[in-house]
């Protein structure tokens, strides 16, 4: 194995322990939860599902919760990219209106 | 010193506006802060990027944000529809930072302080009466008359706003409006609890005008024709159109009553969405609200070369510069897709025929299967919405019910 393939399955294994550890267990409040579909060139591809999966924060919990929290733990981490399809969700936990 | 700006954005947790606004400020590379009304599952393991807010309460919001920036200052505060268009304004004066006055969004916020406004101005405005709810409506409905259009005084998407030709159905409407004003999924609070407008129904083609202000000169982004008569009892929205079909002549002058009311209200910075009837005697101001055209129909509007709207609005707060505020010359259409009747969405059918459909940008489905539907008047969303381009407005608009008429929606 490469020293690259290395780094990228060592970085994969960090990001699947911050996910167990510290996302899943908050976004569960809302009945959600975050899976690791692959790392690959310092981009994280996550999915959403429950909860999360067609949620009208989803994008939020992205951007401004997870994406931080990982770049915070893994400073290489270039970005979290958002591979939900999220008009498939069916029991999202803040449904969107124009309000 | 700090590399990044950083960016507060308000977006309420069942806003449509959410994805397309945080796009945006990742493409410009800012540092965004997102506030909700309600807390973040995330928000104790990232206090320096969620916040909860009382969008309710704009000063307490204010001094809350006030208290945060103490150790992350900010160069900007967008709030993305119409309750938060007054929380941001709040908050960035608070920090001094780029907005509107708050009281002229507060007054844009209001149906009746609009009316007010804009009356005083000489802007061409429906007659109106703003009436307590403890009032008996067939008391009240002798003081007006008919038809008129009754509407509360601060919701948005034609929530509420019904016509009434006679006096019966003047009270059937004031007690429907009651009953919307207590539900739980409606922010209404103060005069907007306790009150609603009466105002002559204005017959009329209804149009559309996207804009921003910048230093109190507004910039007109678009203008959209609404080609599906809105005539009542309830007003759904469906189509919008863009550029306009109208003559250059009345377009100058529905962009020219619009600037006005924005003059009337105080409005100086940022996006603004108005609303106008136009008939043979020129064009009626019927709302203007600050801030930016809501649902996902934005997705119609790219500028210069390729900039969302979003962008721009961002770019504006923070006084960044943007390259142009011309819309792309290419016409453009949304259909929001309109709930049929009550019940639970069990199925939807025809997605795949209706994207294919030449010109069809995107058929976003944004209700989900087991939703409860509501529709207007209760309502508030909607079962998606369809994008179109073309070489006409003319086509765009007969994509867009092309396209609508292969869908078909299972409500049990």
């Amino acid at each position: 194995m490469s020293e690259s393939n290395d780094k990228s399955t060592d970085l994969k294994a960090r990001v699947q322990d911050l996910i167990d550890s510290m996302i899943n267990p908050a976004v569960a409040g809302h009945g959600g939860y975050v899976e690791l579909i692959d790392v690959q060139d310092n981009r994280v591809y996550l999915q959403m599902g429950g909860g999360c999966q067609g949620c009208g924060a989803a994008d939020v919990t992205l951007k401004a919760g997870i994406e931080r929290l990982l770049k915070e733990e893994l400073p290489e981490i270039a970005e979290v990219l958002d591979t939900t399809d999220h008009a498939a969700g069916n029991n999202p936990y803040y449904t969107p209106g124009k309000m | 010193m700090r590399q990044m700006a950083r960016l507060l954005l308000l977006l309420p947790t069942t806003t449509y506006r959410t994805e397309d606004f945080v796009d945006a400020a990742g493409k410009l590379g800012v540092e965004l802060v997102c506030a909700s009304e309600r807390p973040s599952t995330l928000e104790d393991l990232a206090p320096d990027t969620l916040v909860t807010l009382e969008f309710r309460d704009p000063d307490a919001a204010a001094t809350r944000v006030a208290e945060w920036t103490r150790r992350r200052p900010l160069d900007a505060v967008v709030g993305v529809d119409d309750l938060t268009a007054t929380v941001a304004a709040a908050v960035a004066s608070r920090l001094g930072l780029r907005t509107n006055p708050v009281a002229a969004v507060a007054a844009a916020r209001n149906k009746y302080e609009m009316r007010q406004c804009l009356a005083a101005a000489g802007v061409p405005v429906p007659r109106f009466r703003r009436i307590a709810l403890k009032e008996d409506p067939f008391t009240a409905a002798r003081g007006v008359g008919f038809p008129c259009v009754l509407k509360p005084l601060a919701l948005s998407a034609s929530r509420g706003v019904i016509r009434a030709n006679t006096i019966d159905q003047f009270i059937a409407a004031f007690r429907r409006i009651a009953a919307v004003l207590r539900r739980d999924d409606v922010v209404a609070t103060g005069d907007a609890a306790e009150f609603l407008l009466a105002e002559q129904f204005v017959p009329g083609l209804e149009v559309a005008l996207e804009g921003l202000l910048i230093g109190g000169t507004l910039h007109t982004l678009a203008l959209f024709d609404k080609p599906d008569p809105l005539e009542g009892p309830f007003f759904e929205e469906t189509i919008y159109v863009t550029p306009s079909r109208l003559p250059d002549t009345i377009q100058r002058r529905i962009v020219a009553a619009a600037a006005q009311a924005c003059a009337a209200l105080g409005l100086t910075e940022g996006p603004v969405h108005a609303e106008l009837r136009v008939n043979d005697d020129g064009p009626w101001v019927i709302e203007v609200a600050a801030r930016s055209i809501g649902g996902l129909c934005s997705r119609t509007l790219r500028f210069g070369t390729g900039m969302t709207l979003e962008e721009v609005i961002l770019r504006h707060a923070l006084g960044w510069p943007i390259d142009s505020l011309d819309r792309e010359r290419r016409p453009a259409g949304v259909m929001m897709i309109p709930i049929p009747r009550a019940g639970r969405l069990r199925a939807v059918h025809g997605s795949d025929r209706a994207a294919a459909v030449e010109g069809i940008e995107e058929v976003a489905i944004t209700a989900h299967l087991g939703q409860e539907l509501v529709p207007l008047p209760e309502g508030w969303q909607y079962l998606g919405f369809i994008f179109a381009r073309a070489e006409t407005p003319d086509a765009v608009e007969k994509m867009l019910r092309e396209a609508h008429a292969h869908l078909t929606f299972e409500i049990v």
